[in-house]
């Protein structure tokens, strides 16, 4: 597996990783340290997009694609025919500090198949992490994967090189996990998972006594899960990641759209992969994460699914009409947050401003507040900005007639913004 | 109305503006050193100002004692931006501060704040872009070198943050719209003006390698079943693409 050349196994490699979709360098923030190579930002820094909109931040690769675990979903199992291929841990050191000084890249993100066993694939990626920190003294920053089903004790060691760490749960439901990853019982990721949570509260506790305590993964754990490939409702998925961020207090949880790669009877033979469904997801997680919304109010058993033709909060607003319209200078900060077209970022800006001055819509319009779907709902100084009156079914017609993208174009838009206040608008 | 000439840099600005307060000058002008043009036909006396660190570190304290540091990295950025009449701007920007104190950064519907404001996001962005779009060369002996060409002028923004990465080589990011240079000696980095590139850098031996696996790398790295150009240029404008090894076909 590692007599093809670099440069192909290179290849090889970065199209097995690939699927991950966890792309952030954020949640850490360490300085630099004299005559070594690295530092980390609080905000993460993307360094290119590829083809396909998606951003290069972390050299993202598979220590290999070798794997004696047969998931239906994944590129890399057993039972498909692809040519394997490994990098020794020399190998991925050199390549991380010759990209990372070259700023190619802000640090990496390791992950593997699973070979022999999980203790022993684990290992493996510890030591290519250490080795980066103790014998190269790269301070930049590391990802790592955790293995299924590894000890403990792996665990806890991964957590003191590592910035980031994650293990996917891919499907959401432990039948599909059962049916579509055999090998993979849900407990083998989820126990790892709340360990990862203990250690967190551990060292953190730890660090409010002495400055010196050992760090534990400082920009704390993701996951990932795949959608469509199963037939969970995305009520499912958004009350399974509300749970995730209340209970483990993950950092991020990822969304992949499943893209066909196999031609097994358990999967849907889906045309195109589901990526406005994708998208819808990423927009009501942000709304858990930082709108202060519960999944409860976005989802229920009348509607199990989010509506492809809005976004979740214009959805939840158009169920909820008697609440509006709001008077732009006198409702609360929490308030705002709910009006759909409003982000956090217009949200505080508003706040501010009117703390010094009375806002119409042309001060609205000034402070860079998009008022193409907030005006229906929206009054600034008594007015109603909508100009029409709020009624069901023709504010639903009005929001849905201006000329929309195209739905494929609707990919989330991460990083392209102030970094200063990056972690409040959760580009983490 | 008297023209004041500084040298150029934001310090050399605080002090003009400095100066203008001294005096009780309402209507001042300013023109950089060496920006000829500016000076226009019916421009009263032209009256140099000399760049003195505590007299501008002295507005610094003043200005952000009665505003804030917010307001003050606003006005850092904004000058930076080396947009046409951006010191007229800042000079109402920052009398205006000085007058109404920390009630200043809640006037962000209002002039000057919103001009101001909005151009030091426009070059927070490009700073924070360049963070990810600078990449070195290396050439011989290890010395890494990088060019950029950024609309403002940024170099003072990622500077201090390169220090911090890549502390263990002498690097230089090169401005070539600016012909300046930050340079890095393993201290400390300086500015230098006027560097003039004689001739392309020579390779270090292992460069080509490094950048080809990268760009295998980054090809690769695309999920051809998303393909959506669209969605990366908007993310990397063609102008940036000039200088990002990714992009360079071999």
């Amino acid at each position: 597996m590692i007599t093809l050349p670099l440069e192909q196994r290179l290849e090889i490699l970065a199209d097995s990783a690939k699927y991950d979709v966890s792309c952030s360098s954020s949640g850490s923030s360490r300085a630099g340290k004299a005559g070594a190579l690295g530092n980390t930002t609080s905000s993460g820094i993307c360094h290119t997009w590829t083809a396909d909109g998606r951003c290069i931040s972390l050299l993202k690769i598979l220590l290999t694609n070798a794997c004696i675990f047969d998931c239906a979903y994944c590129l890399n199992r057993r039972s498909n025919d692809i040519t394997r291929a490994a990098m020794t841990p020399d190998e991925v050191v050199d390549l991380t500090m010759n990209f990372y000084r070259r700023n190619y890249i802000e640090g990496l993100f390791l992950s593997t198949g699973v070979i022999r066993t999980a203790d022993y694939t684990m290992e493996q990626l510890i030591a290519v992490a250490q080795r980066l920190r103790e014998v190269e003294r790269f301070n930049g920053y590391i990802h790592l994967k955790l293995v299924p089903g590894a000890d403990p004790l792996l665990i806890a060691q991964a957590g003191r090189y590592a910035d980031r760490v994650s293990i996917n749960i891919e499907l959401p439901s432990r039948q599909s996990l059962a049916l579509l990853a055999p090998d993979k019982p849900r407990e083998s990721v989820i126990n790892p998972m709340r360990q990862v949570s203990d250690l967190l509260a551990e060292a953190r506790e730890a660090r409010t006594q002495s400055r010196r305590a050992p760090r534990f993964a400082p920009a704390g754990q993701s996951t990932q899960l795949i959608v469509g490939a199963t037939p969970e409702s995305d009520r499912d998925i958004i009350t399974l990641t509300e749970g995730l961020y209340h209970k483990l207090e993950l950092k991020r949880v990822y969304y992949s759209a499943y893209i066909p790669g196999s031609v097994d009877s358990r999967l849907p033979a889906l045309p195109t992969p589901p990526l406005l469904r994708e998208h819808r997801l990423y927009q009501a997680d942000w709304l858990l994460r930082f709108y202060g919304f519960a999944a409860s109010e976005l989802l229920d058993a009348a509607h199990p699914n989010l509506d492809m033709r809005f976004d979740p909060k214009s959805d939840w607003a158009l169920r909820h009409l008697e609440l509006f319209p709001v008077e732009v200078n006198r409702v609360d900060y929490e308030v705002l947050l709910r009006v759909p077209g409003i982000g956090v970022r217009s949200a505080q800006r508003i706040v501010q401003a009117r703390r010094g001055t009375r806002l119409g819509e042309a001060e609205l319009k000034k402070l860079g507040v998009v008022l193409k779907r907030a005006k229906y709902f929206l009054t600034a100084g008594g007015r109603y900005l909508g100009g029409i009156r709020l009624d069901g079914p023709r504010l639903m017609e009005r929001m849905l007639a201006p000329a929309r993208r195209p739905a494929h174009l609707d990919q989330l838009e991460l990083f392209a913004t102030m970094p200063d206040a990056s972690a409040l608008t959760g580009e983490l | 109305m008297t023209v004041y000439r500084f040298d150029g840099s934001f310090e050399g600005f605080l002090c003009a503006v400095d100066y203008c307060l001294d005096i009780g000058d309402t209507q001042p002008e300013f023109i950089r050193d060496g920006d000829v043009q500016a000076v226009g036909l019916f421009a009263g006396e032209v009256r140099e100002v000399a760049t003195l660190r505590e007299c501008a570190l002295t507005l610094r304290k003043r200005f952000v004692e009665a505003a804030s540091q917010e307001a003050f990295a606003t006005a850092r950025y904004a000058f930076h931006s080396h947009k046409t009449g951006i010191e007229l701007l800042l000079w109402r920007y920052l009398t205006l501060g000085l007058q109404v104190g920390r009630r200043l950064c809640l006037m962000l519907a209002e002039e000057p704040v919103h001009s101001v404001n909005r151009i030091a996001r426009q070059v927070s962005h490009e700073a924070h872009k360049y963070k990810g779009f600078v990449r070195f060369r290396e050439v011989e002996a290890g010395f890494l070198y990088a060019q950029i060409e950024p609309e403002a002028d940024i170099l003072p923004f990622i500077a201090p943050h390169f220090v911090g990465r890549v502390g263990d080589r002498p690097w230089m990011i090169h401005d070539l719209r600016r012909n300046q240079a930050a340079l890095y000696d393993l201290t400390s980095w300086r500015l230098i003006r006027d560097v003039e590139l004689s001739a392309e850098p020579a390779l270090s031996a292992t460069e080509h390698d490094y950048a080809a696996l990268w760009q295998r790398y980054f090809q690769r790295h695309a999920i051809a079943e998303r393909h959506n150009p669209k969605l990366q240029q908007q993310h990397v404008p063609l102008r940036y693409r000039k200088h990002l090894t990714e992009f360079i076909i071999p």
